[in-house]
């Protein structure tokens, strides 16, 4: 079963492929986009109402807030300091967890997903995947990585089974990452992409070798120690990638 | 005299970089279970001859992360080799000192026989933060496309689209295909 909902400012794609009836795929489908709304009333920095904007704003204290924004804030204060403070939920000025948010949300789809009986699933949010067992023709999820400068061209082609795969780049919402040292918009690398065991992790790695530049390379390869393999490519063009890359064909 | 060495190591240093940026031109370390799509793309990418002749006839480096960007690999380049053409240099084996660059710590050593360089190579410390620098296949970008056409994907991986963008992606084009 395939499903495209609009949330969360971006569009989340959903591939069920087990062998299950199609009113259960129905039931599933249906508590992820419950789940990923949810999320979106809760966690997005443009609605007042929201959680994070109410924390953000001190109506409520830490100590009242949920057990899933005590996580995400706990999350975003260890990526910080992992990341030698390139990913900075306070980069932008207020607190915006957006970056650790939306992985997290989808890490936590997929695990209802399984928790539910399905153990063949794709999870897409916006470029974001989070994968688990096989696709339909019982082979690893053929995940293509974006060409940087081409829409319609891939740069690789992996194949995944239980993992996670996050990009982030500069050439489609322009100049939103920042170097939280320098203040100004990461300059050097164009597309890095980071494949691992959590979507969480993987993305704001992603984002934080991208707000690094070049030696931001050098940090994803320490990276493949604890599972996290790579793919880059520079602003002038070189293209990298790790020897773990689980590149398909 | 030392010192003379040791310009000669320090300019030959950068030549024997750019050795190592050919060979993992040539000789990407990929999984060989899996190798990569973009592999479609080596051949004949290293036409360029190397500058200092016979040190890219036998040499022992590992294809890694010796690569450096291009601009100061230039000027070694030519540096390099007025010096090697020169010969002149001192027999036997010179270690440089272990340099930083952005993917990993490197020392290169070459080898002098007869006034010329016969061999070089550079090894890669294992510990300390040089560790795994997993040795990317330097090559660009346009030759390691591949045509979405000819790749089925299950899904695309990108930076983050809007809803607007989204039905400009090819993730949209697998959307309505699946649908």
């Amino acid at each position: 079963m395939h499903h495209a909902e609009h949330v969360m400012g971006t569009v989340v794609s959903i591939d069920l492929a087990d062998p299950l009836p199609p009113e259960a795929l129905r039931t599933m489908v249906d508590d992820v986009c419950a789940w990923l709304h949810e999320v979106d009333r809760r966690f997005s920095t443009y609605r007042e109402d929201s959680e994070v904007c109410r924390f953000r704003r001190r109506e409520i204290a830490l100590a009242d807030c949920s057990a899933d924004l005590r996580h995400v804030l706990d999350a975003c204060a260890d990526l910080w300091r992992d990341t030698d403070g390139y990913f900075d939920a306070y980069a932008t000025g207020p607190l915006d967890p957006s970056g650790y948010v939306k992985g997290w949300s989808v890490e936590v789809a997929s695990a209802r997903l399984a928790a539910a009986g399905s153990v063949h699933h794709c999870v897409n949010a916006g470029g974001d995947i989070r994968a688990r067992g096989f696709s339909g023709s019982g082979a690893p999820w053929r995940v293509g990585i974006r060409h940087p400068w081409e829409a319609d061209k891939l740069s690789w082609v992996l194949a995944v089974t239980d993992q996670a795969v996050a990009t982030s780049g500069t050439y489609e919402r322009g100049d939103h990452v920042f170097n939280p040292r320098t203040g100004k918009p990461a300059q050097g690398l164009r597309s890095v992409t980071v494949v691992g065991p959590d979507l969480a992790l993987a993305d704001a790695y992603a984002t934080a070798a991208l707000a690094m530049g070049e030696p931001g390379i050098a940090w994803l390869a320490k990276l493949a120690a604890d599972g996290y393999d790579s793919a880059v490519v520079t602003d002038d063009r070189r293209a990298f990638s790790s020897a773990g890359l689980p590149a398909a064909i | 005299m030392r010192r003379s060495t040791a310009a000669a190591v320090g300019t030959l240093t950068g030549a024997a970089l750019i050795i190592g940026v050919r060979l993992s031109v040539s000789a990407p370390v990929v999984p060989s279970a899996a190798p990569p799509v973009v592999d479609l793309a080596n051949s004949g990418q290293d036409a360029d001859p190397t500058p200092s002749g016979t040190a890219s006839k036998k040499p022992t480096t590992k294809p890694t992360e010796a690569a450096d960007n291009g601009a100061s690999d230039e000027n070694a380049d030519d540096d390099a080799s007025g010096e090697a053409g020169g010969g002149g240099l001192k027999n036997g084996i010179f270690k440089g000192d272990a340099a930083k660059n952005v993917y990993g710590t490197i020392q290169v050593s070459i080898k002098v026989e007869n006034g010329k360089i016969t061999a070089a190579d550079a090894t890669y410390p294992v510990t300390g933060d040089s560790a795994t620098i997993n040795p990317p296949a330097i090559k660009t970008l346009n030759e390691e496309t591949v045509d979405a056409q000819s790749a089925e994907v299950d899904a695309v991986s990108g930076a983050t689209f809007t809803s607007g963008s989204y039905v400009k992606s090819l993730q949209a084009a697998i959307d309505q295909a699946t649908a």
